[in-house]
């Protein structure tokens, strides 16, 4: 109780100290006051008694001084004094502050903001009621649970309610007379019930409602131009009307996680969901874990599947934080992987951007330690302990640190917002809001800690150590070789850091270029790709082919138009990549592999441009009822065939498709830019039917793609209004295949080279400082006959053999941290290339050679007759 | 009248006495120091500098309270007086130094 009241009282001092000083003047005034007049009593003058009262008091100063630190916390009271000491000192020196503070200032900004990106694609809560009680279900090793499964389990009774959300899913929307296609994701209809997710405006979905649908915020502002009047409105989503009944709020996050945003929620069964269960009162997750196992098992009776149990790989898992994460991680093997090994790459680069800002603030304060050792030996003998002098240094940095922290955060800040008005299309769409929160807050004040203690305490340290007597010696002078001080050997290791950083950011450049070069092996120029799709409940599989051969007669039949052709898949952009077995009639044995599969029309190869090297492209004679034939790539002919000629031979396709080959066609890339020696089996379009009630549709311009664009989305439209059309051109449609590459180049990029800016002014600081320490030796030199061109070697000889250590640390570093990068790059462009390494090692010269020049200007400038009185 | 034995006081009888002295009511810091010296019958003089010094510590441990008053001669003065925190801390101290004492004085007398 007496160490609080202690606490407060003093706290209450320091509230009112300028009233506690006049209190205490007025109070030994007093007694001294007091003491002169019984003195005066006792028979001297009052001249005399006044004077002999304050002799016998003794020392004011000493006795407010004394009394004062009573009240004091000693060390808050120092702490305060050191940091309006560092304050006074900055002010001072406001060049170096602001060199300081700037460097710190983006290494922080850049190390938070990919903090607060990270942060809230892996770790965001999602938006729904009381997320401790709600929990992900998954069965039979998978997320997704198939619609019987899932009104299986929902009547099973384990959970206070069972809600399905399908994630994947496109709806047609029709406005007036444009049908655009939506992310819409579609629900059951007691998921808002059991999950809660706030809604801003309007009400949630209730159970059993139909046909209505609740809007996000971004299609609300983006499609209906956040219209007042869209609760209640009907839309029309799939050819049947649905009523808008709410509008979520802008900071809604999905429960899926990873920034997905869709376009709407609505009502509408869908063949399977991913399953978010409510737990009931009292119930702990482990009774409902093992009721859950009880009624998988209860499902592979009822539902019996050789090969898929639903009993194997039961979870019931939280919706938030590391327990998602790892969940999904789990179920999705070797999805998750790359995105956390991209994050922890970002982590990592803009981590040691911020080291090698840290390292050019430590050089700085280095440089005024040596600068103000007389200061500090003054201190020291004016009975400043070591240890006082290193806090008063350290708050100085503290103090640099925190001003760095504020103007980082300012950064971080303009850049989340800038980020979160952004919109990822594909493929699923990603939207994320960066919100500023406490884990920010935290994260940068140990940043700030860290900071503070890596640039503050080594100058600190060094400052103090020197005694009285090393001060006020002449400066250390040094003749020829480099001496490696603690300023040199930093600029070293910034040099290093910044070959490793101008290394990755150099790969995903030419990652970036290679890819955007490489060659498809099909025509990008002046294909044109469009979808359209059907209402599956409007047409039959049968009435579907129908329309998507109109489709492509009139489509054919344009004017501009060379060739057009309908396919079951789209290289690159909507790939189909099934694995199965093969068998030829040659071989004995089957292959097993897997291939990319299309079914296409008979103009398809000349739409692509992809020759034919043997045989004949399908025609219009390869009708359903016709025999069923095949094309194959060359991969695939040599792996089936060898080098005999694969025409005329008979293959055996999974699901017992036994068919003929008619044609050999030239390689080309199917499922990403990056794959190397794919396979590919073609089947005729109309030979292959799987019921999809979408089709996609490549088109030959005749001259450019722009010229028939709207044409072909017009003649699309119009085969029926519930028919959704996208159309655009190929070389567009490929930009997504590229993102990213872009976006690992451009951030890479930017962050390495913002490394070796931080580090060339590094670079050029110890020279500078070199140059003008060594300014009477210079000026000897030139007095004893040095040429220009001496002194010139001689500076440039020291920045020379530091950019050669440090390049030479680096690029031994940089060889083996750039491999784990392989893993985001195309097969061509290898980590280890030597060009690389030569491209890395130019840039850097040059910029050492830039960060030179002014020290050497400035170090040929000296008027030996001036230099030799510097001091 | 011999001339008072200037002796300082005891460090960390400061503590008792003053304690000891505002028993029986609020003084300001000269009557404080008044006071002990006449008590004491010019025993003990405590220099004025350790007085307040020595008062604030106090204050700040919780054992006196102070308030502004109007002294004897019409002078603004401070007033100090114990807290009940304050009662307690002088009825420890005042045991223990009776404790010291008597050892002491045992060890004067036998060994």
């Amino acid at each position: 109780m007496g160490f609080w009241g202690g606490i407060t009282r003093r706290l209450g001092y320091l509230t009112r100290r300028s009233r506690f000083e006049q209190e205490l003047n007025d109070e030994i005034q007093f007694h001294i006051d007091t003491l002169a007049d019984e003195l005066q009593q006792s028979g001297l003058s009052c001249a005399e008694a006044v004077s002999k009262a304050r002799q016998e008091f003794g020392s004011r100063l000493r006795v407010r001084e004394e009394t004062r630190s009573a009240w004091q916390v000693r060390w808050l009271e120092d702490f305060f004094a050191d940091l309006r000491y560092a304050a006074r000192t900055l002010r001072r020196n406001r060049v170096f502050a602001l060199t300081a503070i700037c460097c710190l200032a983006l290494g922080i900004g850049a190390n938070t903001t990919m903090f607060s990106v990270a942060m809230e694609v892996l770790f965001s809560k999602p938006s729904c009621r009381d997320p401790q009680s709600l929990f992900q279900v998954r069965l039979g090793n998978g997320s997704f649970c198939p619609a019987t499964q899932y009104r299986f389990l929902r009547d099973a009774g384990i959970f206070d309610g069972l809600g399905g959300m399908n994630i994947g899913e496109v709806v047609n929307w029709r406005e007036g007379s444009e049908t655009y296609r939506l992310a819409g994701t579609r629900v059951t209809d007691n998921f808002f019930a059991v999950t809660g997710v706030p809604v801003a405006l309007g009400r949630p979905i209730m159970p059993r409602e139909t046909n209505v649908a609740v809007l996000t915020f971004g299609f609300w502002s983006r499609r209906l131009a956040q219209d007042p009047n869209a609760l209640g409105r009907k839309l029309v989503f799939d050819g049947k009307p649905y009523t808008v009944v709410g509008v979520l709020p802008r900071d809604h996050r999905n429960l899926a996680g990873f920034g997905f945003m869709p376009d709407l929620y609505l009502t509408l069964d869908s063949s399977e969901y991913l399953l978010f269960a409510r737990l009931p009162q009292g119930t702990h997750r482990a009774e409902a874990q093992a009721r859950l196992q009880a009624t998988a098992r209860e499902l592979d009776r009822v539902f019996p599947n050789p090969d898929h149990k639903w009993a194997a790989g039961t979870a019931v898992s939280a919706v938030g934080g590391i327990e998602r994460l790892a969940a999904d991680g789990d179920m999705a093997a070797g999805g998750l992987v790359p995105i956390i090994a991209f994050f922890a790459m970002l982590l990592i680069v803009t981590g040691l951007v911020l080291l090698i800002a840290c390292a050019n603030v430590s050089s700085l304060l280095l440089a005024r330690a040596f600068t103000r050792s007389r200061e500090l030996a003054i201190r020291a003998s004016l009975g400043g302990s070591r240890g006082r002098v290193t806090r008063q240094l350290l708050t100085e940095s503290l103090l640099l640190a925190a001003c760095g922290t504020s103007a980082g955060l300012l950064i971080n800040l303009w850049l989340t917002t800038l980020l979160s008005r952004f919109r990822l299309p594909s493929p699923l769409p990603i939207e994320l809001h960066i919100q500023p929160d406490w884990r920010l807050l935290g994260y940068s004040i140990t940043i700030a800690l860290v900071v503070t203690l890596a640039t503050g305490l080594v100058p600190a340290v060094r400052g103090t150590r020197a005694g009285i007597n090393a001060a006020f010696k002449e400066p250390e002078r040094y003749f020829g070789n480099t001496r490696w001080t603690l300023r040199n050997l930093l600029v070293v290791a910034q040099l290093a850091v910044s070959i490793v950083l101008l290394s990755g950011g150099m790969l995903f450049l030419r990652n970036l270029l290679h890819a955007t070069s490489l060659n498809t092996g099909f025509d990008t120029t002046r294909t044109i790709w469009a979808t359209f799709r059907a209402v599956p409940e409007s047409y039959t599989p049968e009435q579907f082919t129908a329309l998507a051969r109109t489709a492509v007669e009139r489509v054919g039949a344009l004017p501009g138009v060379e060739a057009a052709s309908l396919a079951r898949a789209v290289p690159l952009q909507s790939p189909f990549r099934p694995d199965g077995e093969l068998r030829a009639d040659t071989g004995d044995r089957a292959v097993h592999a897997r291939y990319n599969f299309n079914a296409v029309g008979p103009d398809y190869f000349r739409v692509m441009q992809i020759p034919v090297l043997r045989g004949r492209a399908f025609a219009d004679s390869d009708r359903s009822q016709s025999a069923a034939v095949v094309i194959l790539n060359e991969n695939m002919a040599r792996l089936l065939f060898g080098d005999a000629d694969p025409i005329g031979h008979t293959l055996l396709l999974p699901e017992n498709r036994r068919v003929r080959v008619v044609g050999l066609v030239r390689n080309s890339k199917y499922f990403i830019l990056g794959e190397e020696n794919p396979l590919a089996v073609y089947l005729s379009y109309d030979q292959y039917h799987d019921g999809a009630p979408f089709a996609h549709m490549l088109v030959r311009a005749r001259r450019t793609p722009d010229d028939i664009l709207q044409s072909v989305n017009r003649t699309l439209g119009d085969l029926d209004p519930a028919v959704a059309a996208e159309t655009r051109a190929m070389r567009d449609a490929l930009q997504y295949a590229l993102l990213p590459s872009q976006v690992g180049a451009a951030v890479l990029g930017t962050t390495a080279l913002l490394g070796l800016a931080l580090a060339a002014v590094g670079l050029y600081g110890v020279l500078l400082y070199a140059v003008t320490r060594r300014i009477r030796e210079i000026g000897v030199r030139m007095a004893l006959g040095a040429t220009p061109a001496n002194i010139l070697a001689m500076i440039a000889g020291e920045s020379v053999r530091l950019v050669a250590a440090g390049a030479a640390i680096g690029l031994a570093i940089a060889l083996v941290a750039v491999r784990p990068l392989s893993m985001f790059l195309v097969p061509e462009v290898k980590p280890t290339d030597a060009t690389n390494f030569v491209a890395v090692a130019c840039v850097l010269s040059l910029i050492a050679a830039l960060a030179t020049l002014s020290p050497a200007i400035h170090g040929l400038r000296v008027d030996p007759a001036d230099a030799l009185r510097h001091e | 009248m011999e001339s008072p034995l200037n002796r300082e006081v005891l460090p960390g009888t400061l503590y008792l006495l003053i304690l000891r002295t505002l028993r029986r009511g609020p003084l300001h810091g000269y009557a404080i120091a008044r006071r002990i010296k006449d008590a004491s019958r010019d025993g003990l003089n405590i220099e004025d500098g350790s007085l307040y010094p020595a008062l604030n510590r106090m204050l700040v441990k919780g054992w006196l309270a102070s308030e502004w008053g109007i002294s004897a001669n019409n002078r603004k003065a401070r007033f100090y007086r114990l807290t009940a925190e304050g009662r307690r801390q002088l009825d420890k101290e005042a045991g223990e130094f009776d404790r010291l004492m008597r050892a002491v004085r045992l060890v004067m007398r036998n060994a």
